[in-house]
């Protein structure tokens, strides 16, 4: 009678998330990471695991943190994103080798999933607006070449950004 | 069966290496787990000794569908066996973007800190909360006489997610497994029946004594009035027919907090019934987290009347813990990464206690902490408890 009940609740359930209004917007890894990956332990580092082994560990991850299929997709995309190399990253966007447009990589590297900026974005990073101003571009530099410098228990991920890229998103964020 | 599984690990870890040497861009295997050395000292027990175990978790990919997940708990017992636990191995079957099936053994989802707290990285305290161990597995002896143990059981399980807009989520999971059987009976106990309790592999370290579950007792002793004691440990059998049912249901506001009502029923003898119903709340601010659960129990046992017929009673108990911690190094750059925690535990109606914890950890990077962690129980008819751990755990 009660597994009855249960199977109920189940199909009913099932019926709703049919109905509910998800948007069929582009999920960004990045904020996926920021609402979910900090919920139960510390976000873990990026480069602790190969992409190949993150690709079997996500999976498992899912189960745990109630992701979506999608959402798992995205955070899996969003790491490969960040562990591409240095060079790599120029490829991305040929064009923009000559000045890379700040604004852009802002938003491929999710900056805003995980940092608010003019009020906006997520919340396990500090707010972005004031860095720069408060502890010079220098440290903004070393800090996105190395997030964990100055904190080895920083979740924030080692993005594959040279010097000017860096310099580019420090002038978007900074106008 | 159990000897075999070291054979079965080295297997799996070398096969595992194997393929991912073969195929460098879709492994499908990875290894993770965590370990951690503990030193504990405490005043009731009259002891302080180091102790540490190994928790390899071994994940497979079968394709997009499939996954696999088995983890062991190695650790060494007072004695100097080495224990070897199988924690949890399932399969994972991706039914759709939202719906998981899970059959196996697994850890059932009650609650937070069975499922997604437990490992001694993740954990705050280098104690279990109050409510929980006292009861075999985890937490092992504690002064205060737990609720509920961290539960693995084999069944099967559905999990399904409803996303209300990019923030918000109701995590459903439903499962059925094995359930309970009624403590392992003492030598004196007469006339045993043919379903009677199935054996323990291994020994409980609850403090209480057993009680006594008999249909045809001869005098009403002061047994009879204890608290049964439950055997959680997973077994391929049943000793009845009925199985044992549970749930959790949540909502999330993501990133912040989540809130989950849990449900477990089973039958551990033909007519008497164990049943926990469990509220759990995990907030996650910018520089705190603060977590808790609320669980109820429903034991039922035997007790004779003035007719020497037996009907059954239902022992009731509740409990409740509550725990802060204070991220001090997301504030002042100073105390860069140190934790400060404090928990509140309490049980209540049986075995009533109450506890409080204060620690303080230092997370040497995200996933590697020392937890230093002072606890001081009041026992209401015992003993009270002061103890004291500094435990070293690493993820990897
Ligand atoms: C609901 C709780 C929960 C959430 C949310 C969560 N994790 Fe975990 N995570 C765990 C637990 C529990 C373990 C330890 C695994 C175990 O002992 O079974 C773990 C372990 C890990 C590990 C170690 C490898 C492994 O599989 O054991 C990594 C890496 C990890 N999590 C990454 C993540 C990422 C990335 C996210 C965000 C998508 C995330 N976690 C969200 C509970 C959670
Ligand atoms: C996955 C989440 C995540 C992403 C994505 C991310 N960060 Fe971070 N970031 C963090 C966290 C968490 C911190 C705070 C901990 C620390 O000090 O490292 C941080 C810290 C910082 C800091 C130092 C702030 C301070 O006041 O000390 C800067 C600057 C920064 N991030 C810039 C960026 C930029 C620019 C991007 C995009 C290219 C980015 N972050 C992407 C998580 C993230």
């Amino acid at each position: 009678m009660k597994s009855i009940i249960q199977i109920l609740l189940v199909i009913s359930l099932s019926l709703l998330s049919a109905f509910s209004i998800y948007a069929e917007e582009k999920i960004s890894g990045a904020e996926v990471i920021n609402n979910n990956c900090a919920r139960c332990h510390n976000a873990r580092a990026v480069h602790e695991f190969s992409i190949p082994e993150w690709k079997v560990i996500m999976p498992h991850m899912r189960e745990k943190a109630h992701l979506t299929g999608k959402e798992t997709q995205a955070v899996l995309e969003f790491l490969e994103l960040t562990s591409q190399s240095v060079p790599l990253a120029q490829k991305i966007a040929p064009e923009k080798i000559i000045a890379p447009d700040g604004k852009q990589l802002f938003t491929q590297f999710g900056c805003q999933g995980c940092h608010s900026l003019k009020g906006d974005g997520g919340t396990v990073g500090p707010a972005l607006d004031e860095t720069i101003k408060n502890k010079g571009i220098g440290f903004f530099i070393k800090k996105l070449q190395n997030p964990q410098f100055n904190n080895s228990s920083s979740p924030m991920p080692k993005m594959p950004l040279n010097e000017q890229q860096i310099k580019a998103i420090a002038e978007y964020i900074k106008s | 069966m159990l000897k075999l599984l070291p054979f079965a690990i080295a297997t799996a870890v070398a096969s595992g290496q194997l393929l991912a040497n073969e195929q460098q861009n879709n492994s499908r295997f990875a290894l993770a787990g965590y370990g951690d050395v503990k030193y504990e000292d405490s005043k009731l027990m009259d002891t302080s000794a180091f102790s540490a175990r190994f928790v390899p978790i071994f994940l497979f990919s079968l394709s997009d569908k499939m996954h696999i997940e088995a983890e062991t708990e190695i650790s060494v017992d007072e004695n100097g066996e080495t224990e070897i636990e199988l924690e949890y191995a399932d399969i994972h079957y991706f039914l759709s973007d939202t719906t998981t099936f899970t059959a196996g053994k697994f850890l059932l989802p009650f609650g937070q800190y069975g499922p997604n707290q437990h490992p001694s990285w993740i954990n705050r305290s280098a104690f279990s909360p109050g409510i929980y161990g006292g009861l075999g597995g985890h937490g092992g002896y504690q002064p205060m006489q737990g609720l509920l143990p961290v539960m693995s059981d084999i069944g099967v399980g559905i999990q399904h997610i409803i996303p209300l807009g990019k923030n918000q989520k109701i995590f459903f999971d439903v499962y059925m497994t094995n359930g309970l059987a009624a403590e392992a009976p003492h030598d004196d106990e007469e006339d045993a029946h043919d379903d009677e309790p199935v054996l323990d592999e291994h020994e409980e370290e609850v403090v209480d004594e057993h009680a006594e579950e008999e249909e045809e007792h001869e005098e009403v002793d002061a047994h009879a009035w204890e608290l049964p004691e439950l055997a959680f440990e997973a077994t391929s059998a049943d000793n009845n027919s009925n199985k044992a049912f549970g749930g959790r249901i949540a909502y999330a506001f993501l990133p912040g907090i989540e809130v989950g009502a849990s449900y477990y029923t089973a039958k551990y003898d033909e007519k008497l019934g164990f049943t926990a119903t469990g509220f759990d709340i995990n907030w996650i601010g910018n520089h705190y987290i603060v977590r808790g659960e609320f669980i109820k129990t429903e034991t039922d046992s035997f007790e004779e009347d003035e007719h020497e017929e037996n009907k059954v009673i239902t022992f009731d108990r509740n409990g409740w813990y509550l725990q802060a911690t204070f991220m001090a190094g997301k504030m002042f750059n100073v105390l860069q990464g140190t934790d400060f925690v404090v928990e509140y535990a309490e049980t209540n109606k049986i075995n009533e206690a109450e506890r409080w914890a204060y620690g303080i950890n230092y997370w040497l990077d995200s996933r590697a902490v020392i937890k230093a962690t002072y606890e001081d129980t009041t026992v209401q008819d015992g003993e009270d408890d002061k103890r004291f751990a500094i435990q070293y755990s690493y993820g990897f």
